[in-house]
């Protein structure tokens, strides 16, 4: 960090819009640098140009998949979708909740029943679904995976994560791309996930379980050991 | 990126304004992940980095009428909301004054021609990344504290036991060499 010639009043306006691209301008230097935005519009094509190189290097993260309940919490905040528990109690009961729908869901379950006993039922029209069992080597944890529809249900059925420390999953395709993150294991019960856009399930997919600090990876790449790993098998 | 999942990115950003709502779970399945492994970087917490996720994608939803006019290609459009609502909100934790124009900075309105003539990403992200490796290791890592986890200049003074002008001044200069290497 030694001293150099001072920059060009070029080169300090590049400065500055990088800076403001970045962040990294506080107070008053801030506010003229935004209000210069709106009279200059070399300066603020010069912050733009900044945005775009920049992006880059958000471009190149791995992904981290969001909980399934993310999508829905958007929709609910959006009021695209009815949030769970927002009828009203006091509306009285729908048909089916009432004595006639006793009877209709008895029959609701013997045909359900009926369907189960019919030989070679018609499992495939849901897509075949997956499954895998990870156990660590000593044991001590053992974490379900399920998927069925795109979605992946992970459970954690033994074994916890220090307390500083969490449990992160990772979906690895055998064509040599980048392990994607499908979020952290809940302390308990059981979390789900949709797969990534250009995930492909299959028998070659291996799921993983790596030990990370608090929150999950920093990098968005496994940091710590992975503790189990297993492929998928058909359903 | 490639130019067709560009385009694609567009049609679903100018499907959204029109309050598509398929259009933006299409944006929403095609982004999230890359979106939200930003959040998680920033803020290095599951459950706040879930938290600004959503509220990155109900600003999307609201601000997607605005994205046209803004100059800027879809992917670094949906990447500095992003970026932006997480640094916001790391900075509201330790209760330091938010020191990004985020709003401002990312509906500047454009002259210049559409995203459509922005240079082709994949291309600009190897560029990118070469020029990073160029720079030195220190200056590379400062550069990407910044961007993917917030840092600031007070930061990177307490890491380097630096006094802040000093860091600053450094940082300019490797800011702009990265200029000159990525305009080459």
């Amino acid at each position: 960090m030694t001293e150099e010639t001072p920059l060009t009043p070029e080169q300090e306006d590049d400065a500055l819009a990088a800076e403001l691209a970045l962040g990294l301008l506080e107070g008053e230097e801030a506010q003229a640098a935004v209000a210069r935005l709106s009279e200059d519009p070399a300066f603020a094509q010069n912050v733009r140009d900044w945005q775009e190189h920049l992006a880059g290097m958000a471009e190149g993260m791995t992904p981290v998949m969001a909980p399934a309940r993310a999508w829905q919490g958007i929709r609910e905040r959006l009021g695209h979708i009815a949030a769970p528990l927002t009828e009203d109690p006091t509306k009285a009961l729908p048909w089916w909740r009432g004595p006639l729908g006793v009877l209709a869901g008895l029959v609701a379950v013997a045909a359900i029943a009926v369907f189960l006993w019919l030989p070679g039922s018609m499992q495939d029209t849901a897509g075949p679904g997956y499954r895998a069992e990870l156990v660590s080597e000593d044991e001590a944890l053992r974490i379900a995976a399920l998927l069925e529809n795109r979605e992946i249900e992970i459970t954690l059925e033994q074994g916890a994560a220090a307390d500083d420390r969490d449990f992160e999953i990772w979906w690895i395709e055998s064509d040599g791309s980048a392990p994607v993150s499908l979020g952290l294991i809940p302390p308990s019960g059981s979390t789900r996930v949709g797969l990534p856009e250009d995930a492909t399930p299959g028998e070659n997919v291996q799921i993983a379980i790596s030990d990370e600090p608090k929150g999950g990876s920093p990098s968005g790449e496994a940091t710590g050991p992975i503790l189990a790993i297993a492929s998928l098998t058909r359903l | 990126m490639k130019d067709s999942t560009k385009n694609q990115l567009e049609e679903m950003i100018a499907r959204t304004a029109l309050g598509d709502r398929d259009a933006f779970a299409m944006l929403y399945e095609a982004t999230s992940s890359k979106l939200h492994a930003i959040c998680v970087s920033v803020l290095k917490d599951r459950p706040e980095a879930e938290e600004t996720l959503q509220e990155v994608y109900i600003k999307i939803w609201q601000g997607a009428g605005r994205y046209a006019s803004n100059g800027l290609s879809p992917m670094t459009w949906l990447i500095t909301i992003a970026r932006n609502r997480a640094i916001d909100r790391l900075r509201a934790r330790t209760s330091r004054p938010v020191t990004f124009p985020s709003d401002e900075a990312e509906t500047l309105p454009s002259s210049e021609p559409g995203p459509e003539a922005a240079t082709i990403r994949t291309q600009e992200r190897k560029l990118l990344d070469n020029c990073l490796a160029e720079l030195g290791k220190d200056q590379a890592e400062a550069v990407r504290a910044i961007y993917l986890e917030g840092q600031t200049y007070a930061d990177l003074a307490a890491r380097l036991d630096k006094p802040i002008n000093t860091v600053r001044s450094w940082l300019r200069r490797s800011l702009m060499r990265l200029k000159d290497c990525v305009s080459q």
